[in-house]
């Protein structure tokens, strides 16, 4: 049983190094979404068959806003040095206040995004408020 | 019955020394390889998943020996019983690990296992802690009815597990054929994590690749093809115990909500499936995807 334990104890604290390791090897890095080209990639590697038809991208680079042809919503958020994203439909909540607008995915876990949208927040705002999916 | 040692026991230092030799090489050539906070949950994935295990070990144990009192044969200690078992027990790898994939109740403890979306040596360790909940030991313990002793189930096992630890890099591209023929190796098993539609549940072998080949489930890495680790919906989060638990909690809501007929339907069918069909499995995904090919390469006439 002691044994066990030393092990244990032993595995914590190699995980605490190689987690220190990273961080002080500076591992990861700061990704942005740069560009439209960038958040159409983002978002054909999020869901499979989204095409974007229309694309807003936070100021900051650090999420996305996009729109395929059937009306269909595709929310991209930075997860780390990757990306994560979820599909939105009528039940999740917007909230828009001047160029910041937040969405929310309904999921406690993966949050809600707050995009600065400058003069596009708006608009993208009513079409999340009209989504019929 | 000759006294066996844990070989996990003795890899855990190497695997410790490849993670730092493996940020090492990503320092250099690829910071973005790694990333502190996914590598802090994967490692403490499979620090909860030996403890998972040394606590339900002893009851699986007990099983198998009691399955091994009724065995069909007398193999004992021989020579050649240790790679029969070792080959043997892959093969019953191969197929716990396909039922991983394609059995939601399977695949609520093996999610664990893929849900980050980077591909490295932590990766490797980052293992279930639901395992003895799913039952994924029902798929190796028969051997022990075919008349392999469970301690030798174990040690090959053990083995089984280190070899693939190593498999989980990106900084190894391709061996020589004949080894690539045979071997699982980090180029099979990247396609086996991606979450490209081509890529979706293939490459299921743990030591060899042939049972892939043999039972149709082998895709070749296609060179030149980015590849996007992790699950179809990605978690989003670092979170422990939502990574160990997500699928159960998944499963659970699912159980609760859906029409009694289609109930038992969410706990044997695949991933993503639903009795309404608003959400996707890999088939389907797949499906859609070579649609999308086929219409890039068919164009209509009078487009």
């Amino acid at each position: 049983m002691t044994a066990e334990l030393l092990k244990l104890a032993g595995s914590i604290a190699a995980i605490v190094f190689i987690a220190w390791l990273a961080r002080f090897w500076k591992l990861g890095g700061d990704v942005r979404i740069r560009s439209e080209e960038q958040a159409r990639e983002i978002a054909h590697e999020t869901l499979c068959g989204f095409e974007p038809v229309d694309i807003a991208i936070d100021k900051a680079g650090t999420a996305a806003l996009m729109r395929d042809a059937d009306g269909r919503h595709l929310l991209v958020r930075r997860h780390g040095v990757q990306w994560a994203g979820r599909l939105l439909d009528q039940h999740n909540e917007s909230r828009l206040d001047q160029n910041f607008l937040t969405v929310g995915t309904g999921e406690k876990i993966f949050g809600s995004v707050t995009l600065n949208l400058g003069a596009q927040a708006s608009r993208w705002a009513a079409g999340l408020r009209n989504l019929t999916i | 019955m000759p006294e066996l040692f844990s070989p996990i026991d003795y890899a855990v230092p190497a695997f410790i020394i490849l993670i730092v030799a493996e940020m090492l090489w990503a320092r250099r050539r690829a910071p973005e390889k790694y990333e502190p906070r996914d590598t802090l949950t994967s490692l403490a994935l499979g620090t909860g998943s030996t403890v998972a295990g040394a606590l339900t070990g002893a009851l699986v144990f007990s099983l198998a020996m009691w399955i091994y009192e009724h065995r069909v044969f007398d193999i004992g200690w021989v020579w050649w019983a240790w790679p029969l078992c070792f080959v043997l027990d892959d093969l019953a790898y191969y197929w716990a690990h396909r039922s991983g994939h394609r059995v939601r109740w399977f695949w609520a403890s093996h999610v664990n296992h893929h849900s980050s979306q980077h591909y490295n040596l932590s990766t490797a360790l980052r293992q279930t802690w639901t395992g003895f909940i799913a039952l994924g030991f029902i798929f190796r313990i028969p051997l022990a009815f075919l008349g392999f002793h469970p301690a030798m189930l174990l040690f090959v096992g053990a083995f089984n597990l280190i070899y693939q630890f190593w498999i989980h890099t990106e900084a190894i591209y391709k061996f020589p054929r004949w080894v690539e023929y045979v071997m699982n190796t980090p180029s099979h098993h990247r396609v086996h994590h991606a979450t490209n539609p081509r890529y979706l549940d293939r490459n299921y072998g743990g030591t060899f690749i042939i049972w892939d080949r043999i039972f149709g489930t082998f895709t070749e890495e296609v060179e030149g093809e980015k590849i996007r680790y992790g699950i179809v919906k990605q978690l989003g989060t670092f979170n422990l115990l939502w990574s160990v638990f997500h699928e159960w909690i998944g499963i659970a809501q699912d159980l609760w909500s859906a029409p009694w007929r289609h109930k038992f339907s969410y706990l044997w069918r695949p991933p993503g499936w639903s009795h309404d069909g608003s959400r996707d499995t890999s088939d389907s995904i797949r499906a859609q995807w070579l649609k999308s090919q086929h219409a890039k390469a068919d164009p209509p006439a009078n487009a």
